[in-house]
């Protein structure tokens, strides 16, 4: 298990100097951040000044060896449009992530969960088919567009939630439901077929056949084997909430990392946007690592595998 | 009885492809379906609401008549009229000075017709969408295939990469890459084929590991067959329904994408009629002209629907343990 | 939907379709289902707040840059939020007017030297008095980097040394004679010496110090910036007390904020949107900006048309400007008829108007009766920039022109801006401000704003002379000289002066200057 877990968690920390140096090849081959900050008629003399303070003088290597440095300290460097550490920047963006994709998380899986064993009970039923083509619909309509239909029906025609912006527990339904809606379609799909599956399996009959009680069935013996999937799943799924929030931080003006992320990369603030991606991709690792060893932990076989 | 032929016998199989089909009739004889030009502004017939028409000027399409029609007053046009306009499919042709050109669908904050737009947006959103999947499908397999045939170095290699690939939100990657690339169609698909490729280059792997090693893939060894003899004869064809299964969903995916870049104004021509732009265009007239953003979001909902219907059909036939 | 019917997939083993016997589990399924239910509603509805004496809250597409009041790059909001903390010597009428701030009167003592009397009854936030050593500390800063890559103020003037004479007197030196000192001034802010000097940039960034009506109390980057009236504000406290700053950049969300009376004032909404402004919290208020929407024409094009006179002026004569104003902005503005804007414009010019034939005679005359083909960049920073380019460009494809539209970020598009790199066309608007030597500079050869990439030797001239004479007589003359060359070569498509919209509640009132800046010191709470 040590073994295993050493393991992987080497691969983790490759895969994250993989994507930063990837971020940083990009945004330097993006344009030159002095033409951003300095006026248009500024002196060669007054630029290459700012590019000395700015380090940008040294080669690209360095540069990116002096980044990484200062980045184990927790130094991310200076927004180049802002002038603020992003360090802070992010401190202050990272708290809204979480809880936008934490409340989306839980929506997601608490009420997918819920719908996806109300289907198991009435398999076939109308209420089947409802929440079935209900989370087809789910997952198909453009998140984007249907905030902003959330927006003109329960903010501006009904008034009873506010329009945008962070504040209150009222301010962060909108956003959450909208960005739960894809992920609990899928989740409910994946609970229903994985409890069918599971359900009509040989040693579920055999349990039965021992004369176990259903209770027992259910959760010693069905539940055990749906989690396994749901948990890569799960897994997958916060990771996509965590990262591709940021449409629907745009339409619901959300502070949160991702709307910053996009600002930034229209504004070229390049180190902004590697200190963004820096923290969500760890984030991504993370949340696989611990999918990884919970993974191991379930079902020892893995451990071998890998 | 064949694969495909089950295929179509299983209903949401069935119904996607029919729902696909239509897309794909509609975008290929857009021409013959567009009402107006899809392209022609007209200032003086802005946000006019559906079934409204608009005054259409013999000289000049701009409508310098200023005053022929009132800024979205003439909301006329009981729905009677509505269904002769698929017939006469001539507003293409100027219809001289004092005729009039129905909008079903309504005008965009030009002047443009929606349903026109709509229908010409179907050929971008296809035509991105699939050749998106094919780029993706053709990359990942290949990855897929090396990466589980040869093992060893090239594995951890390939894996290394995805891993990459799926840390790094894709999002901001491809708003990153357009910026720098400088938009347009050709650029989005490239984006677009690289957000997906994972998808199957893990599928494939699994796949080819699984039939690695069972007795024809060795058969065929022994008897001297050439690695990409294999590999091409024997091993990829067994691989090709769950890539099938995973292109419908990646095109479903690809389709909604590229509605979110354009949405976000970045990717295609400004100018180009897709559906993602339109949204994007609709969405400050969210409050008075509701049309122009609802109707490209029913018809990417639509299509989006129509390609999963069809994967998820692919998948119920196959086992679907395997897949996800 | 069903999803495996039919699909070749085995029904169940009992062939009942049902998968759970006894009804007791489907019992204990339903409370689990019902408890994650409730979980969820627990954790998304929570408690709700409830709201003391709401601040002000200005709506705005984006957030300050910086609130170092030497960073100072745009009007709004860094601009607003700027002039609401700091004060400058000279404070600028919003009909361009000269007015006193922190210098209570001033004098020319020759061509080249200004002289300044400041009050002496101003103190900075943190008690200390406002003398000249803070001003001549702050004018000194400015010619610093990085702060002189983004201040003009001593290259406009030609500023060459900023002398104290007292404690309440400052002398400023120029090498030419500057028609346009005070304008510089009206951005030139004063921090106190003791403070900036003594702290670092990125400290002073986040934490400023000024003398000026509101104080800073909090700046969450990208979210908000709140701001306190100032007690001590030697011009009496501001009659708003809080007031917010706050980013939203999506218009829907700004109306609709207006709507529900979360939001005071709503900046930055468009003609298509003002009747929605008008709701039982609000109303809608528009000005005449300053700023002249055109379309830029590149010289260093490859096309080389656009280097002909007369092609430049059918390009005006193509486009129906009238008709795009009473349709695309709802008749609020008027065409442009001069690159300087009233009271101080060329009173002989007129109009291009829509004349598509004239415009086609002219491309013929010019050797191009066929058309060419046409670059258009638009970026979203003055309004309907889309659909305006969109516009234009159905009207230059009536007379024959193969136009490509580019929607480009705003950053690229600033870089083509000061590169001069545009290939064809470009949407901007140009100078809201009041102000001839300033606004003819952007013809000028090789200056900074000159984007299209003119250079003609008399109009430089006679744009250096207007900045540089001090006779009120000959520099109108020569103004009106300057802006008949740029009309009659048609050096823009002239479109019509920006209107600004913005939506108040009913809780305020408040006039919108005309050049984008926004005193909020000046509004008064609505009876």
């Amino acid at each position: 298990m040590l073994s295993f877990t050493l393991g992987k968690l080497i691969r983790a920390l490759t895969v994250l100097l993989g994507v930063s140096f990837l971020t940083f090849i990009i945004g330097h081959s993006s344009g030159d951040p002095v033409r951003l900050i300095a006026r248009g008629d500024a002196t060669e003399e007054q630029r290459a000044q700012l590019r000395h303070s700015l380090g940008l003088d040294r080669p690209v290597l360095e540069q990116y060896r002096i980044y990484v440095g200062k980045a184990l300290h927790g130094d991310l460097g200076v927004s180049y449009r802002q002038h603020v550490d992003v360090s802070r920047l992010i401190a202050l963006r990272l708290p809204n992530s979480l809880e936008l994709a934490g409340a989306a998380f839980v929506l997601a899986m608490g009420i997918g969960c819920a719908l996806g064993v109300l289907c198991v009970i009435y398999r076939d039923s109308v209420l089947d088919n409802v929440i079935a083509g209900l989370s087809v619909l789910a997952q198909v309509v453009p998140g984007f567009w249907l905030g902003l239909v959330l927006v003109l029906l329960f903010a501006v025609h009904w008034r009873v939630l506010p329009v945008s912006g962070s504040g209150d527990l009222t301010h962060l339904i909108l956003p959450a439901v909208t960005l739960a809606l894809p992920t609990l379609g899928r989740m409910t799909r994946l609970v229903r077929g994985g409890m069918l599956e599971v359900l009509q399996s040989d040693y579920i009959r055999t349990a039965r056949a021992k004369g176990l009680s259903e209770r027992q069935v259910l959760l010693g013996h069905a539940a055990k084997n749906a989690l396994l999937p749901l948990v890569t799943q799960a897994g997958l799924e916060l990771g996509d909430l965590v990262g591709s929030a940021f449409i629907i931080e745009t339409v619901f003006a959300w502070p949160g990392l991702g709307r910053m992320a996009v600002n930034a990369v229209q504004q070229r603030d390049f180190l902004v946007v590697q200190g963004c991606v820096l923290v969500i991709a760890a984030g991504f690792v993370l949340i696989n690592l611990a999918v990884d060893l919970l993974y191991a932990v379930i079902d020892p076989r893995v451990r071998g595998r890998s | 009885m064949s694969f495909w032929a089950r295929l179509i016998r299983c209903p949401p199989a069935r119904r996607g492809l029919v729902m696909l089909l239509v897309m794909a009739v509609v975008a290929l004889a857009a021409p013959l379906l567009a009402p107006a030009d899809p392209w022609k502004v007209h200032p003086a017939a802005r946000l006019l609401p559906p079934l409204s028409r608009s005054a259409v000027d013999g000289a000049d399409a701009l409508g310098r008549g200023a005053n022929a029609s009132g800024n979205g007053t003439n909301a006329s046009g009981p729905g009677a009229d509505a269904s002769g306009n698929g017939a006469n499919a001539s507003g293409n042709a100027h219809t001289g000075a004092g005729a009039t050109t129905l909008h079903l669908l309504g005008t965009d904050s030009v002047g443009r017709d929606v349903l026109s737009r709509l229908i010409y947006g179907s050929r971008v959103s296809l035509t991105v969408g699939f050749a998106a999947m094919v780029l993706s499908a053709l990359f990942g397999s290949l990855i897929g295939v090396v990466s589980g045939y040869f093992g060893g170095i090239v594995e951890s290699l390939t894996g290394w990469l995805v891993d990459v690939q799926l840390s790094f939100p894709f999002l901001l990657l491809a708003i990153f890459l357009l910026g720098a690339l400088g938009g347009g169609t050709l650029a989005v698909i490239l984006i677009l084929a690289l957000a997906t490729w994972v998808n199957y280059a893990r599928i494939v792997r699994a796949q080819v590991l699984s039939i690695k090693n069972q007795g024809y893939v060795e058969a065929a060894h022994a008897t001297g067959a050439s690695v990409g003899r294999v590999l091409f004869v024997h091993i990829l064809p067994n691989t090709l329904a769950p890539i099938c299964v995973v292109a419908s969903f990646s095109m479903a995916q690809a389709i909604l994408t590229e509605a979110g870049l354009s949405f976000l104004g970045v990717g295609l021509d400004p100018s180009t009629p897709s559906w993602g732009t339109m949204l994007n265009d609709g969405r400050d007239y969210l409050l008075t002209a509701w049309w122009i953003s609802t109707m490209p979001g029913i018809a990417i909902g639509f299509t989006v629907l129509g390609v999963m219907l069809f994967g998820e059909g692919l998948r119920e036939l196959l086992d679907p343990r395997s897949l996800r | 939907m069903d999803h495996s019917t039919g699909c070749d997939s085995e029904p169940f083993p009992d062939g009942s379709g049902r998968l759970l016997g006894p009804a007791r589990n489907r019992r204990l399924l339903l409370r689990l289902s019902a408890a994650l239910f409730l979980a969820c509603f627990a954790v998304i509805s929570g408690g709700c707040g409830s709201h003391g004496e709401r601040p002000i809250v200005v709506a705005s597409v984006s957030d300050v840059s910086s609130l170092d009041p030497h960073l100072l790059d745009v009007n709004h909001p860094t601009g607003s939020v700027i002039w609401s903390l700091f004060d400058s010597l000279v404070r600028r009428g919003p009909d361009g007017a000269d007015l006193p701030r922190l210098a209570l009167s001033w004098e020319r003592l020759d061509d080249l030297t200004w002289r300044f009397h400041l009050r002496t009854d101003v103190k900075f936030q943190d008690g200390s008095p406002l003398t000249a050593a803070d001003v001549k500390f702050s004018f000194d800063r400015m010619n610093q980097a990085p702060f002189s890559a983004l201040q003009q103020l001593w290259q406009q003037t030609t500023l060459q040394e900023v002398r104290i004479v007292d404690d309440h007197t400052i002398e400023l030196r120029t090498s030419k004679p500057s028609v346009t000192m005070l304008y510089w001034l009206e951005e030139a802010f004063v921090a106190p010496k003791a403070y900036y000097s003594t702290h670092d940039a990125a400290y002073v960034n986040t934490h400023p110090l000024g003398s000026g009506p509101y104080k800073l109390v909090e700046w969450i980057q990208g979210d908000h910036v709140t701001l306190t009236a100032n007690p001590g504000y030697f011009g009496g406290a501001p009659a708003l007390k809080d007031v917010v700053f706050k980013v939203v950049p999506d218009l829907s969300a700004r109306l609709n904020g207006l709507a529900t009376g979360d939001i005071d004032l709503a900046l930055e909404l468009t003609p298509d949107t003002m009747s929605q402004a008008n709701t039982a919290n609000s109303r809608g208020v528009e000005t005449l900006g300053l700023r002249k929407l055109h379309f830029g024409i590149s010289q260093h094009s490859s096309v080389a048309a656009l280097r002909d006179p007369r092609v430049r002026r059918a390009l005006n004569y193509a486009i129906d400007v009238p008709t795009m104003i009473k349709s695309l902005m709802h008749g609020s503005t008027v065409p442009l008829a001069s690159v300087v804007n009233p009271p101080n414009a060329n009173p002989d010019l007129t109009p291009y108007g829509y004349h598509p034939d004239r415009a086609k005679q002219l491309l013929a005359e010019a050797g191009f009766p066929n058309g060419f083909d046409l670059d258009i960049d638009f970026t979203p920073m003055w309004g309907q920039d889309k659909d305006v380019s969109e516009t234009v460009a159905g009207y230059l494809n009536a007379v024959g022109i193969r136009t490509h539209l580019h929607a480009d970020e705003w950053n690229d598009f600033r870089r083509k801006l000061t590169d001069a790199s545009f290939d064809g066309l470009f949407y901007a608007g140009w100078a809201a401000l009041i102000n001839p030597a300033v606004e003819l500079v952007i013809f000028t050869c090789h200056q900074e704003d000159n984007a299209s990439g003119y250079c003609d030797p008399k109009y430089d001239e006679l744009a250096h002379s207007v900045s540089t004479e001090f006779d009120v007589t000959k520099r109108k003359a020569e103004a009106d000289a300057a802006q008949k060359i740029v009309w009659d070569d048609a050096y823009w498509i002239f479109l019509w002066r920006a209107p600004l919209y913005a939506g108040l509640s009913n809780r305020i009132d408040y006039t919108l200057r005309p050049d984008d800046y926004l005193e909020i010191y000046l509004a008064k709470p609505r009876p």
